[in-house]
């Protein structure tokens, strides 16, 4: 499940990158998504992708490290 | 000479929440709406006969709805045929690619008649009797500056003779993705942020009252310094934010000193292309996003990670409905709200900064460029989009912010990144 999951996140990481970062970097895991190229528009594109896909809100107000990796968002959604 | 344009489809549509902004705007600056207008020149690769261009520039009409639409209060409407005056321009013995700047620079002087003309006027640059560029000028409503890049691209693309895809959204696509529900409920998530936010900040953005403006009112001073483009690159690596929210904050500790105040409150102009199906699209989907700062005592490199943090969140409340909106705001009690920075860089960094560029400051320079009589900013800071250097303008309100203090924040922000480096 997590690995469909990784998978899965990597795939919408790519996307909202605009094709600048490729899914097989992000499950790579070799550098931050910051480092890979992740913009601030792409990362709010990621964040409503996630929101719709997944019925949630995400609270921006605090830490957001856990948009830095694959693993650490896997980790915040379960 | 005419070009006859006549596209697949025709039809009217509300305005969407980017030209919704846009519209406002026109109406409010007046006189003034020229300051909206976006000039631009598409160099003509190769040598081509006019025949060739004037054919690639109706092929851009015929496949982008924007560049057909006329706008009103009722909305956009979108024709399928039309005829498009286009003048031809001989260069001469000057530079081609500087008169076509000029003749867009002219034609952008003319403020449009958004319900009764096409969004863009052209020209063609002729050198020798053969096209050298196209210099045009298109309403604020029909392109944003990521739009304009869009462009650029398919001019190029079409002046090889390449087939182009069909375009897959359209600015009446966005209108109907906008009235959806999952937009609504958007657009309300928005606006509570920004009722939030304005709960708790200041009506005005300066405390002092107005003194004696120049004429005309409002300038734009900017700030050439590769020193610049240097210093925020090697921040933004450094504390792993961008290289805008480095600026951004910096620009927001000099309005923090000069309004006296350790809260500051301004306006993000943000491209909004968040949406995939959005980025192919020509038009305007640019809107502002609403971001509260409060200065810290020391620590510029912690200010710039809090910044950076505090533009995402605003940033993902940059999607609303103006009109809805601005009833919010007036409910709020009327904030001014007239601090804005905006950055115009189509990508991250400076592509084509000298390898050499260092951290001095000898070369910088500041000169004045345009003047308007009412384009309502007080405070405007906006990054350029030229690669090859660091450019900051700042539109300042000389009754709040006199030609001198305008130059010494734009410097200040120089220094500050600079020094933190």
């Amino acid at each position: 499940m997590t690995d469909e999951l990784r998978v899965r996140l990597a795939g919408m990481i790519a996307d909202a990158s605009g094709g600048v970062i490729s899914s097989d970097e992000v499950l790579a895991g070799r550098h931050t998504l910051s480092a890979l190229g992740l913009t601030s528009l792409a990362r709010i594109s990621l964040i409503d992708t996630i929101e719709d896909v997944f019925g949630l809100e995400f609270d921006l107000s605090g830490d957001l490290s856990s948009f830095e990796d694959v693993d650490t968002l896997v980790a915040a959604l379960k | 000479m005419k070009i006859e344009f006549s596209g697949a489809t025709e039809g009217e549509a509300p305005l969407t929440w980017g030209q919704r902004l846009m519209w406002r705007a026109v109406h409010l600056m007046g006189a003034s709406q020229n300051y909206l207008n976006c000039p631009f020149v598409f160099p003509v690769y190769g040598r081509k006969d006019l025949s060739v261009v004037l054919d690639a520039l109706r092929v851009l009409i015929e496949r982008h709805e924007a560049l057909r639409t006329t706008f009103s209060d009722a909305g956009q409407r979108v024709f399928r045929d039309g005829v498009l005056e286009v003048e031809l321009v001989e260069a001469g013995t000057d530079r081609g690619l500087r008169v076509a700047d000029r003749v867009a620079a002219e034609m952008a002087h003319i403020v449009f008649d958004h319900g009764a003309e096409w969004p863009l006027r052209c020209a063609i640059v002729l050198k020798d009797g053969r096209p050298f560029a196209l210099a045009c000028v298109f309403t604020h409503l029909a392109v944003d500056y990521q739009a304009l890049a869009l462009l650029a691209e398919e001019w190029k693309a079409l002046l090889k003779g390449a087939a182009l895809p069909p375009v897959a959204w359209q600015p009446r696509d966005q209108a109907g993705l906008e009235a959806s529900d999952a937009w609504q409920a958007r657009s309300a998530r928005s606006i509570a942020y920004w009722r939030d936010v304005l709960a708790d900040v200041p009506l005005d953005v300066f405390d002092h009252p107005p003194g004696e403006p120049e004429d005309p009112r409002f300038i734009e001073v900017i700030m050439d310094s590769p020193a610049l483009a240097v210093a925020a690159t090697r921040l933004s690596n450094r504390l792993t934010v961008s290289s805008t929210s480095v600026i951004l904050a910096a620009c927001a500790e000099v309005l923090a000193e000069v309004s006296a105040r350790s809260r500051v409150v301004m306006q993000l102009v943000h491209s909004n292309r968040r949406d995939a199906r959005t980025r192919g699209m020509v038009g305007t989907v640019g809107q502002d996003a609403l971001i509260v700062l409060d200065r810290p005592e020391h620590d510029f490199a912690e200010f710039c990670r809090t910044t950076h943090r505090a533009a995402l969140q605003a940033y993902r409340n940059a999607h609303y409905d103006p009109a809805a909106m601005t009833v919010m705001r007036e409910k709020a009690g009327g904030h001014d709200l007239d601090a804005f920075f905006n950055d115009r860089r189509a990508a991250p960094g400076w592509p084509a900064l000298p390898p050499d560029t260092d951290l001095s400051v000898a070369t910088t320079r500041t000169y004045t460029k345009n003047a308007w009589p009412g384009v309502r900013f007080k405070v405007f800071f906006t990054v350029g989009a030229d690669a090859g250097t660091g450019l900051l303008s700042l539109i300042a309100d000389t009754a709040y912010l006199p030609r001198d203090t305008a130059e010494s924040m734009l410097r200040s922000v120089e220094t500050r990144l600079v020094g933190a480096v």
